[in-house]
């Protein structure tokens, strides 16, 4: 137990010698990158053939000690990068699949449907998600952040998207959180969501709920869309103003940028069925009326 | 000669010395402009913070919300700009005659800014903010520190860019008239934008673009019109029914 909490500590601490020599490889061209490289096989040559002072003989082998266990940190970390990495992925492929579900919704099938998706969901937070968790557990959740980061906000993007076919309401952070709090070990801090995961998530979202407003559109179920409409216009303003105040800004300001124009591509499909609508309503209805004349008390 | 030579590069002699005390001004100038651009940067980030508050609060127009109901939140934030251009015109009043050199400090704000104004204006008065009215509205009239032109034509663009998308909204929500007035306003301002010589820079590429906000809402009042729906809002636009039959 203390052995493993101790490699641990250690692994946290392992990149930063790596990065060390990184830095020493690309330094300026020539005389930085040569000369350490020459001083090392100097000492341990000299240290092998004669040991004139034995002190250099025994820092050759700190140093031989020192490297290996570098080596042997940095794969550690890596490996558990890797693993992160891996169940990230998971996540992300397992949560597009429920979002491609939601999007097979259709007039007459939305509970079935929505029910598949939510079974799907739970799937993915009881495989995969609880992989993520073991493998964070007792990790800095920063440190590891860019390896599980995608995954977390597909995960995001595919709960709130349930969410709000289900309820028609926004999945908050604190709710997720409390649904994933049951999968970690209590004795440790728990795995919890960051907010920046979190909205980056929601600003994909936007874009998966114009797809399903544009579906719905074509479906018929106008009211749906108006619904979704309004409520990617209200994300949309309160992000505008978070945003700027994000860690990686400028990553935000793109997505602001395609979330208001999947708002504007809502908008001009509510507006075109609005508009031509009174060409369609009397189509369906009988032959020989008047479009105008029918058309416009339906608008109304 | 050796002689010579040496004495002119001891650190005590004549020239060395005016050579540092010439440096050492400029550190002074520099410091002091920087730290001047410091300041100015805070009030602007302030301005760009509250013009960010009014554009997300006039989003709400796009909702069909009431004009008076979504003024209310942006007329309070007028007063916070008067209050910061009133600090930026203070800072500046320091430095007389530089304006033009810390003016890309606040320009791209002031730009957001100018937008949001004349899109209020045009909501409450369906005519084009002036540049003396929107220096009136930013309580710079009486000051030294004005408001730019080329940064009032900027925002006057930006404008142009949100009026699409108004008309589209306001059409949904059943104000079948507003495409009418937008159109004629966005023409005016059109029109009177080609009788500017402008150079090939970003004010000329704002404008540039500007005739494909005319172009949208024209075709949102061509679809309008072409289905008689604009019959109902006005009595002058029967037109759009004969033209049908």
């Amino acid at each position: 137990m203390f052995k493993s909490s101790a490699i641990h500590r250690l692994c946290l601490m392992a990149p930063k010698p790596q990065r060390f020599r990184h830095f020493g490889e690309t330094a300026p061209p020539g005389t930085a990158t040569n000369k350490p490289r020459t001083l090392t096989t100097d000492a341990t040559a000299s240290a092998v053939d004669s040991d004139p002072n034995p002190m250099r003989n025994a820092f050759s082998k700190y140093a031989s000690y020192l490297n290996d266990l570098v080596l042997f940190l940095s794969v550690l970390v890596n490996e558990k990068r890797e693993r992160v990495v891996k169940a990230s992925r998971d996540v992300t492929m397992n949560s597009k699949k429920v979002i491609f579900q939601v999007h097979r919704i259709s007039k007459n099938n939305k509970e079935e449907v929505l029910e598949k998706a939510e079974k799907d969901l739970a799937a993915v937070v009881d495989q995969y998600i609880s992989r993520l968790v073991k493998e964070l557990q007792g990790t800095d959740f920063w440190k590891l952040r860019r390896a599980y980061s995608p995954g977390v906000q597909e995960y995001v993007e595919a709960a709130t998207l349930c969410n709000f076919c289900k309820t028609g309401a926004l999945l908050n952070l604190d709710q997720i959180n409390a649904s994933l709090r049951p999968l970690s070990d209590p004795s440790v801090e728990p795995l919890q969501i960051n907010v920046l995961d979190y909205l980056l998530g929601l600003a994909d979202l936007t874009g998966e709920l114009m797809r399903l407003a544009i579906g719905r559109i074509s479906d018929g179920e106008l009211e749906f869309a108006q619904k979704i409409c309004s409520f990617v216009r209200e994300i949309h303003r309160e992000l505008m103003l978070i945003a700027p105040k994000m860690d990686d800004a400028s990553d935000m300001k793109t997505k602001m940028d395609v979330m208001l124009q999947s708002v504007m591509k809502i908008e001009n499909a509510c507006f075109s069925v609005h508009v031509r609508g009174s060409e369609y309503i009397p189509f369906l209805g009988s032959e020989d009326t008047n479009f105008s004349l029918l058309g416009v008390p339906e608008i109304e | 000669m050796a002689a010579g030579d040496s004495a002119s590069h001891s650190p005590h002699s004549p020239a060395v010395r005016s050579l540092e005390k010439q440096f050492q001004e400029f550190r002074h100038q520099l410091d002091d402009s920087g730290s001047l651009r410091e300041r100015i940067r805070s009030v602007a980030a302030d301005i760009e913070s509250a013009a960010r508050v009014m554009h997300s609060s006039l989003l709400l127009i796009h909702q069909s919300r009431s004009i008076p109901e979504v003024f209310k939140k942006a007329k309070a934030l007028i007063g916070v700009l008067i209050e910061l251009y009133g600090k930026l015109a203070e800072i500046m009043g320091e430095r007389p005659g530089q304006y033009y050199r810390y003016h890309g400090d606040w320009r791209s704000e002031t730009q957001t800014v100018v937008s949001l104004l004349a899109f209020m204006h045009w909501l409450e008065t369906e005519s084009l903010l002036l540049h003396a009215e929107a220096e009136e509205k930013l309580g710079l009239k009486s000051l030294e520190f004005g408001l730019d032109i080329e940064d009032y034509l900027v925002g006057i663009c930006f404008m142009s860019n949100d009026l699409p998308r108004y008309v589209v909204n306001q059409v949904t929500a059943g104000n079948y008239d507003c495409p009418r007035k937008v159109l004629k306003f966005l023409t005016d301002v059109h029109a009177a934008f080609r009788m500017l010589n402008l150079r090939n820079d970003f004010l000329r590429k704002k404008f540039d673009g500007m005739k494909y906000d005319l172009r949208r809402v024209e075709e949102v009042h061509y679809d309008v019109k072409i289905r008689g729906l604009t019959m109902k809002g006005n009595s002058t636009e029967k037109q759009g029914n004969g033209g049908r039959s």
